[in-house]
């Protein structure tokens, strides 16, 4: 049986008495574009930190292929390319100095084709290359982040916020590199983000993390067709409230020629509640990952 | 690790260059200090100026300041020199709390670089350093002589001197060690390199007022600086091998702890 390509188990990080992580278990299959959520606070990066052994871990273990994160660390790090939330510089290197130095660092053979690709892909030009890093803005600073965990085609990627501050062009660069990941099927994206439509159109399955505990996980398929989704249906003359429960339906508001439902699951139930009256329309809303997100976040911040 | 040294090397050129062009010019300007005064014969005019707490509390040896060897060997242990190699030591033994505080070391141990190449890099620069340093002042010595002409005054011999500079070495190495562990126990460069920086004023200090300031002498043996008697080493009567293990030992002491701190630290 093929490793998951990063598996947590019971993976638990305190900081004194303050909760990093606590008894988080998930596993990402080879090959995919795993989303990673969670508020400001909720443990994603100590997740991330602790995935690369920068953290040592209060309880539990984390594998990356099979590997164990801390007690085999430097052989897990061996299949890992890494893009920090905010991308520590040197600020007296240019772009090429700064990627030729993190290469030999690394002692991972990079392909220069892939580079020159990645350069092209994220449009670095020879005259972005030679200049120094401190003067470059927030947006080269990140492709060339994107470039340097990606240049040695690492089995596992992962990407803390990797299209912050990215224009809409290299959003699309992004998208399009990802794209060419999965189809490859070599390399493991795990990616933490905030911009939810980015993981919405980008990941194959999200985990959410509150309070350092994962409160759901799931293909963006599954999340999908289980997501509640907001009904609205107008009929074309007034009639009575619904006067049984339709089956995976909560009335949100009535009016006389209006319903307005969340439906969770299918929508067939409903179709079949309302077959024999005056339906005019009936409106569903597309399925929006906020909304579906905003359900764990009820109440408390994190 | 050869990246990672060609990396710190190129962030400190600057600082490494200046402070070696100082140590090596020291020597050349005390040179030609003492050379002046040896020609216009003031050495015994200079000896009646001496302090006397420190006619008292470094007896015979203390006449050795007003000659002009002492005066040459001086220039190895002038509290500018001995602060500056402590310095050049700090600086560098502080990189690692520089990394974390900058994230850069989440970009060196992302990749299968082991944690204590950091230490190790630092450690093995600051040795480097130390010794080019060292013999950047030596050479500085050779250089003032032969420029001054003053050669035929009598230099301190060339195995006092290298006694002076390899105590020197030890004591910048043992400060360095002590500026590493305290590295590794902070988040924040400024707040490592600061505290360091002030205790080794503060032990140099305690080492200068034990000279004429008897309840000082009691805690005296806890500054590192107490294991450079250099002007003991000029007369010959120093206990270099015992001054050297102390300062080696602690050094051994302080790096050990620095290793198994880091290694057990939240980066």
């Amino acid at each position: 049986m093929p490793h998951a390509a990063i598996r947590a188990d019971g993976l638990t990080k305190y900081y004194g008495e303050v909760i990093g992580i606590e008894d988080l278990s998930f596993e990402v299959v080879p090959g995919e574009v795993y989303g990673f959520l969670g508020a400001n606070g909720a443990g994603k990066t100590t997740t991330i930190r602790l995935l690369l052994d920068l953290l040592r871990p209060s309880r539990g273990r984390a594998t990356v292929l099979g590997v164990d994160c801390h007690r085999d660390s430097l052989a897990a790090r061996r299949l890992i390319g890494y893009l920090p939330g905010d991308l520590p510089i040197y600020p007296d290197l240019n772009a090429r100095d700064y990627l030729a130095y993190l290469a030999r660092l690394d002692g991972r053979p990079v392909p220069p084709d892939y580079l020159r690709a990645l350069l092209k892909r994220f449009d670095v030009s020879e005259i972005d290359q030679r200049r120094r890093l401190r003067v470059q803005s927030h947006g080269m600073k990140q492709k060339i982040g994107i470039i340097q965990a990606l240049m040695a085609r690492p089995a596992v990627a992962i990407l803390d916020e990797p299209t912050a501050g990215l224009d809409p062009m290299m959003v699309q660069a992004f998208r399009e590199t990802l794209a060419d990941l999965k189809r490859g099927g070599q390399t493991t994206v795990f990616l933490s983000s905030h911009v939810l439509a980015e993981v919405e159109s980008t990941c194959d399955r999200i985990g959410l993390v509150r309070g350092g505990r994962l409160v759901t996980t799931g293909t963006m398929a599954d999340i999908k067709q289980n997501a509640t989704r907001r009904v609205t249906v107008l009929f074309s003359a007034p009639v009575p409230p619904p006067a049984v429960a339709v089956p995976g339906a909560t009335l949100h508001a009535v009016a006389p020629s209006q319903w307005v439902l969340d439906v969770r699951g299918p929508i067939g139930p409903l179709l079949g509640a309302v077959a024999t009256l005056p339906v005019h329309d009936l409106v569903v809303d597309p399925f929006r990952l906020e909304d579906h997100i905003a359900q764990f976040y009820g109440g408390e911040a994190r | 690790m050869i990246p990672l040294l060609w990396r710190s090397v190129s962030q400190a050129r600057y600082l490494l260059l200046g402070c070696f062009v100082l140590l090596c010019g020291f020597q050349i300007v005390i040179i030609g200090q003492a050379t002046e005064i040896e020609r216009t014969q003031s050495f015994g005019r200079m000896a009646e100026l001496l302090p006397g707490f420190l006619q008292r509390g470094l007896g015979s040896r203390a006449m050795l300041l007003v000659t002009f060897k002492g005066t040459v060997a001086f220039g190895y242990f002038h509290p500018v020199v001995c602060l500056l190699m402590a310095g050049v030591a700090i600086y560098l033994a502080t990189e690692p709390a520089h990394e974390i505080e900058s994230g850069l070391v989440d970009l060196e141990l992302a990749r299968s670089v082991p944690r204590h190449r950091l230490l190790t890099r630092s450690l093995l620069l600051m040795l480097a350093s130390l010794v080019v340093a060292a013999s950047l002042m030596a050479a500085g010595t050779w250089l003032g002589a032969a420029l001054f002409g003053s050669g035929a005054f009598g230099l301190p011999a060339p195995g006092v001197r290298a006694r002076l500079l390899l105590n020197l070495i030890a004591l910048a190495w043992c400060v360095g060690g002590f500026a590493l562990l305290v590295a590794t126990l902070s988040r924040r460069w400024m707040t490592a390199f600061t505290t360091v920086i002030l205790l080794t004023v503060v032990a140099y200090l305690i080492d200068f007022l034990a000279i004429g300031w008897r309840p000082m002498r009691l805690v005296a043996w806890l500054s590192p600086f107490h294991y450079y008697p250099a002007l003991s080493i000029v007369a010959g009567d120093a206990p270099t091998a015992s001054d050297l293990a102390v300062l080696l030992s602690a050094s051994v002491v302080f790096i050990s702890l620095a290793y198994w701190q880091f290694h057990r630290r939240d980066l």
